[in-house]
């Protein structure tokens, strides 16, 4: 059960041959073991093609060995769980892995948009803008559709992810990123120096390089030193080792962003487990020791399948195993890319030869060379033959000028080494030049970071460790962990000596950035056409800005324009750096939050209650409200309502208003407070009295409106609408702290505390007598209009009875703790049967709130003055509020404002529809004629007819004007009259009745 | 008003006259909360118990009367409120700080109910009734901070929360009071006030959260 695996070693490698895994790419099916990427299973099956490119569909095959891969793209999984753009580099193998190649029909090995190539000349930078200019219709009609078909990457699942995500805090006093020799120094360090630490590795294996190229520390083998320290680490209950985990982002005051795919490495999470976890760390110290990315050099062919970076190639044969070619090739102009040649030969591999444009080579290799029987050729490639079966032959340009064949079914390259400098520059560092490794790197870093080891552009091991550990000591000192940290592990520094070399003048394509397809001779095209600033030749070329960010790419594009400009590469500089440092799934930072968990839901005290009678809920901000209690028979929501305010209105009903926001005003100087927030007086309100009070913002507009009621002396029991009731609580308090410090006033919010429900209807004192110990005095003298006070209940319990009205109706409200809320609910039910009580929802509040000429929401809309909505009188001139000075600015005084009026059309068959706007009679519809709008509709069961409320010009002037409906949206105009807003009891007898 | 006032149990109505009904308090989590073994099996990581019919005052101290409010409080409880975020236990009730000069009282069976406070507190401070205004729920478990952490964007570690602290905080955009209490079985402790609105809905991200864990459902009417 191992398969063919025809390039996998005997012996070595960390993967579990114990442990055969299958695994289908492209429908094929093969083998693989534990501890296998896709990328090296399919290296150790002999794979090569593994994907076409962006826009060329040239064959692609493995270029790297880690998240920098650039072209091994697949979709890996099926149906709702597939994932496209998926690295095979970073894709832990399981059994049963399902993956496809991308951006190829009808098959991989048969792309017919390969023809593109054939088109090459004309794909080149800044094709899109020069090509599909015009005629400017025709980009979404024709031109993108055929773009997007013809270039692209993978498909999304179209459907929803059945996985989930979640979101969780850490804190630390130190985090590393980054578990190669300098990220394990630092995390020894300050580990022993008694930190909190966590370590996030991205790889599912701690070691970084360590695992691809071995080395020699404190004279322990890598691997038996990696195994030591993380055994130390073990015995650490603060350190905490984060395999999966990438940490991504940097923020402020020492947040850090990190991705952990949990388990993204089996086929379906188990049950209850999340796919990926999002973590915020917050660390007081973090240490950024992600190591270096090997870089290609460019030159013609140096995308074909077998061209493999040097270090990806060890990392296939020292840690999986897998070998990508039989006769390799090296292109190096560093020291450290022979180090693949060691690989290969210890392999049992042969080398073709090493073609190394360094003027000249160490002793040590030049006798590995006549050892191994392989030429060293002083010069570089020129150029590679070979197609989608993977490279067969090298051209090679001689330093004195003479050309060489070399034939080899791989090329290893090695360019040097660029630090990831991602993280030191997310708060917008620029990281500085280094001639001594030709690299950039941190220059600086954001606050309490810094950089170690390879990151920090110390590429020996010796090196690494020692910075790590010295930075692991520091951090944990920063952080007052004064622990001792024992002694520091050593290693030697093997030599780098690098003669940078970016690009190989040829013949043919030469990629700079493989994911996106763009040349050396893009880059060249953009700097004639003057797009030689480096954010510009990103733009106009798009190079680096796949999904890889041109992690292998960027350095080489802009040294190559600074070598067209004559510039130096500092000169030229980078680009900016910006999180995430890979690509996090978007279902990652929605974690939790999606479907019906997408907010937090709040539910009033008779909800379940209203559940069971069916009702329907309508979502109003956060709260679960219901909208009408539908009964069988009933064949429309209208139907509904209509019946619950004719049973309102001819008899009793009740509804939960508990989402109004509550507040317990307090103190000495409760009434003043009042006074100032309010434009009418509270404190002249006496105790066991409502009032409806409406409040401005600072510029005059009208913010909101309640009553509020008087319980005691120096206590009032405020309520605000339930849109606005969050904000007003952030008002008050606003104004309680900031502009009136001096007042005695104290605020809490009460919403959750009470139960409260409107009952309404001429039976409402019949039903209320039920409930209410007889005791109480119900009638009009002894509880009249706008009284408010606490009455004993049947049973001995405290309720607050308030009676005002909202449906014009003899209304009252009553209040019960909250706990008993579905008590009341039911019992109004029982009291209330005799009575025929119906409960109504917030459609039939709504209309008779309308038919009451009541503003609501659509009227308190931000623009009104408490003038425009027939309130001006209620504006105190005996003292000073919020508001009050702004209010008589010009514009919200002038005549001609457009102000709340009724509105009904002329045929009473009619049905109205708010958003309808009001034009003169006679006049043409348009912005010049428009005189307002239909702000609030209903079908008005009293009157039988549809009935709405408006804000028209000088509306309330105009009574009886017929006007047109002018309704666009909807393809309406039809004429309406302008009429009283209080269509329903215009003299309030009912509710004071 | 007091929960004593009306017992948990079904009161019939006094001296009925056309209908029968009683006034049954319900637990904002009543419907939600089912007792017994949830998400993952085996040893449950997670126990939440869900606490009812508790007492709960809000306490603010009038302009000024901050000293007069803690020596109402020192001669009520015996022990000094909490000035900084921290939660203060006595025999008989729980003072946890609530923001600058205010706390709430936390108690059973209505010895400290807003009634039984007011007298004391007359002329110094504030006091609102919050008894149904919130849910209570105690989570503990070797898993606690693991899930916790999931929640609350607070540092849970015992070197920094430790027993007795307390923070005014959110979670999953909901307001929450959390505060650490007495260890119970070598385990910590972590009580959760969440507004009753927003109980359910909080209870459920809560559940989801654990679920991996394993956890265990209990409602009590213990503190």
């Amino acid at each position: 059960m191992r398969g063919d695996q025809a390039n996998r070693l005997n012996n070595g490698g960390l993967i579990d041959r114990s442990a055969p895994l299958n695994f289908r790419f492209d429908g094929k099916t093969f083998f693989g073991f534990k501890g296998d990427t896709l990328a090296s299973a399919l290296v150790a099956n002999g794979v090569k093609l593994v994907g076409r490119s962006f826009k060329y569909h040239r064959p692609r095959g493995i270029l790297t060995a880690g998240s920098e891969e650039p072209n091994a793209l697949v979709e890996l999984r099926s149906g709702a769980r597939r994932e496209p753009n998926t690295r095979a580099t970073t894709a832990e193998l399981y059994d049963g892995l399902d993956a496809a190649s991308q951006n190829r029909w009808p098959s991989l090995n048969f792309d017919i948009m390969s023809v593109n190539q054939l088109f090459a000349p004309i794909f080149v930078a800044g094709f899109y803008y020069k090509t599909f200019m015009w005629p400017a219709k025709f980009w979404e009609a024709i031109y993108e559709p055929a773009i997007r078909r013809a270039a692209g990457l993978g498909r999304a699942a179209q459907v929803p992810d059945p996985d989930h995500y979640d979101k969780a805090w850490a804190h630390c006093d130190v985090v590393i990123a980054g578990s190669g020799p300098a990220g394990l120094a630092a995390a020894l360090a300050a580990g022993r120096s008694g930190a909190r630490v966590i370590l996030c590795e991205e790889d599912f294996v701690p070691g970084g390089r360590l695992l691809a190229d071995g080395g020699t520390i404190d004279g322990l083998p890598a691997a038996e030193w990696v195994a030591r320290t993380l055994a130390e680490l073990a015995t650490m209950p603060d350190v905490r080792i984060m395999t999966r985990t990438t940490l991504f982002g940097v923020y402020d005051g020492g947040t850090y962003g990190a991705i952990e795919r949990v388990n993204d490495h089996l086929p379906v999470p188990p049950e209850h487990q999340v796919r990926q976890r999002l973590w915020r760390i917050v660390a007081k110290r973090s240490i950024v020791a992600a190591g270096s990315i090997e870089r290609p050099i460019v030159f013609a062919g140096n995308d074909t399948p077998g061209v493999m970076m040097a270090s990806a190639m060890r990392s296939y044969i020292n840690r999986y195993a897998a070998t990508p070619a039989r006769r390799i090739a090296l292109f190096t102009n560093n020291e450290d890319g022979w180090r693949t040649v060691e690989t290969a030969i210890a392999a049992g591999l042969q080398v073709a030869a090493v073609i190394d444009a360094r003027p000249d080579v160490s002793p040590a290799h030049r006798s590995l060379a006549s050892k191994g029987g392989f030429p060293v050729l002083h010069g570089s490639v020129a150029g590679v033959d070979g197609g989608k079966t993977g490279v067969r032959k090298i051209s090679v340009s001689l330093a004195g000028g003479a050309r060489a064949e070399v034939e080899a079914d791989g090329l290893a390259v090695s360019g040097g080494w660029n630090p990831t400098v991602g993280l030191t520059s997310y708060h917008r560092g620029r990281p500085k030049w280094s001639d001594d490794i030709a690299a950039f790197v941190p220059d600086g870093a954001p606050p309490g970071m810094v950089a170690a080891g390879a990151a920090n552009g110390a590429f020996g091991l010796g090196a690494c460790l020692r910075e790590g550990f010295e930075a692991g000591t520091a951090a944990a000192r920063d952080a007052g962990r004064t622990g001792s940290t024992g002694s520091m592990p050593v290693a030697d520094d093997a030599a780098f000596s690098l003669t940078p070399l970016w690009h190989v003048a040829g013949k043919g394509k030469a990629f700079v950035d493989q994911q996106h397809d763009v040349t050396a001779s893009d880059v060249e095209l953009a700097q004639r056409e003057g797009f030689e600033s480096v954010e510009h030749l990103k733009r106009y070329t798009t190079l680096g800005m796949a999904t890889d960010q041109g992690k292998t790419s960027n350095v080489a594009g802009l040294a190559i324009m600074a070598a067209v400009t004559g510039k130096s590469i500092p000169e030229t500089g980078t680009t900016i750096y910006r999180p995430p440092y890979v690509p996090v799934a978007i279902g990652a930072f929605a974690g939790h939050h999606r479907d019906q968990n997408f907010h937090a839901t709040r539910l009033t005290p008779s909800h379940h209650w209203a559940a069971e009678q069916g009702a329907i809920f309508v979502d109003t901000g956060l709260w679960k409200r219901a909208q009408w209690y539908p009964r069988a028979g009933e064949k429309d929501w209208l139907e509904s309502v209509t019946r619950e305010v004719k049973a309102v209105r001819s008899g009793v009903g009740f509804c939960d208003v508990s989402t109004l926001g509550k507040i317990d005003v307090h103190g000495a100087d409760a009434g003043a407070f009042l006074d100032r927030v309010y434009i009418n007086a509270f404190s002249s309100l006496a105790v066991r009295k409502a009032r409806y009070g409406l409040m401005l913002r600072e510029d005059g507009l009208v913010y909101d409106d309640g009553t509020t009621s008087r319980l005691a002396e120096d206590h009032y029991f405020l309520t605000t609408t339930t849109a606005k009731a969050g904000l007003v609580m952030q008002h008050l308090e606003f104004c309680r702290q900031v502009l009136f410090p001096g007042l005695d006033v104290q605020l809490t919010s009460v919403s959750d505390q009470w139960a409260q429900f409107s009952i309404a209807g001429p039976k409402t004192r019949d039903l209320l007598k039920e409930i209410v110990d007889p005791a109480e005095d119900l009638s009009n003298e002894g509880f009249p209009f706008m009284g408010a006070r606490e009455v004993k209940l049947r049973g001995g319990l405290t309720a607050r009875l308030f009676r005002i009205s909202f449906s014009g109706e003899m209304a009252f409200e009553i209040s019960v703790p909250a706990r008993y809320g579905e008590a009341m609910a039911r019992n109004l039910m029982i009291a209330g049967k005799p009575f025929g009580v119906t409960p109504y929802g917030t459609e039939a509040l709504g209309v008779m709130r309308i038919e009451k000429g009541h503003v609501a929401g659509p009227e308190l809309n931000g623009t009104t003055t408490a003038a425009d909505l027939g309130l001006g009188k209620m504006m105190s001139t005996k003292k000073d509020f919020i508001g009050r000075v702004m209010a008589g600015r010009e514009a919200l005084v002038a005549p001609n404002r457009q102000v709340v009026v009724g509105i009904k059309p002329t045929d009473k068959a009619r049905r109205l529809r708010s958003g309808a706007h009001v034009i003169p009679k006679g006049e043409v519809p348009g912005p010049d004629n428009d005189q307002g709008y239909v702000t609030s509709v209903c079908f008005s069961p009293v009157l039988d007819q549809w009935i709405g409320l408006g804000l028209v010009e000088r509306g309330r002037e105009r009574i009886g004007e017929i006007v047109r409906a002018h309704d666009p949206l909807r393809g309406e105009d039809y004429d309406v009259e302008l009429c009283n807003p209080v269509f329903y009891d215009p003299d309030g007898g009912l509710q004071r009745g | 008003m007091s929960n004593s006032a009306i017992p948990s149990s079904t009161i019939p109505m006094e001296g009925s006259s056309v209908a029968e009904f009683s006034w049954e308090v319900r637990s904002p989590l009543d419907r939600a909360l089912v007792a017994g073994p949830y998400g993952a099996q085996g040893d449950a990581g997670v126990a939440l118990t869900e606490i009812r019919n508790f007492d709960l005052v809000q306490v603010m101290a009038r302009r000024g009367k901050a000293s007069e409010m803690a020596q109402a409080a020192q001669a009520r409880f015996g022990v000094a409120a909490p000035e900084t975020p921290k939660s203060i236990g006595t025999s008989d009730a729980t003072l946890i700080w609530s923001g600058p000069d205010q706390f709430f009282v936390l108690s059973k069976g209505g010895k400290h109910s807003i009634e039984a406070l007011a007298p004391g507190f007359a002329g110094s401070a504030s006091l609102s009734d919050q008894s149904h205004a919130r849910a209570l729920i105690s989570i503990s478990g070797m898993k606690a901070r693991t899930m916790l952490a999931k929640l609350s964007s607070i540092d849970l570690h015992p070197d920094v929360f430790g027993v007795g602290a307390a923070a005014a905080t959110s979670m999953d955009h909901t307001s929450v009071t959390l505060w650490r209490g007495q260890d119970r079985g070598g385990q910590a402790v972590f009580n959760l006030l969440v507004f009753a609105t927003f109980a359910e809905s909080l209870w459920h991200t809560v559940l989801d959260s654990a679920a991996e864990y394993g956890v265990t459902i209990s409602h009590s009417e213990e503190l």
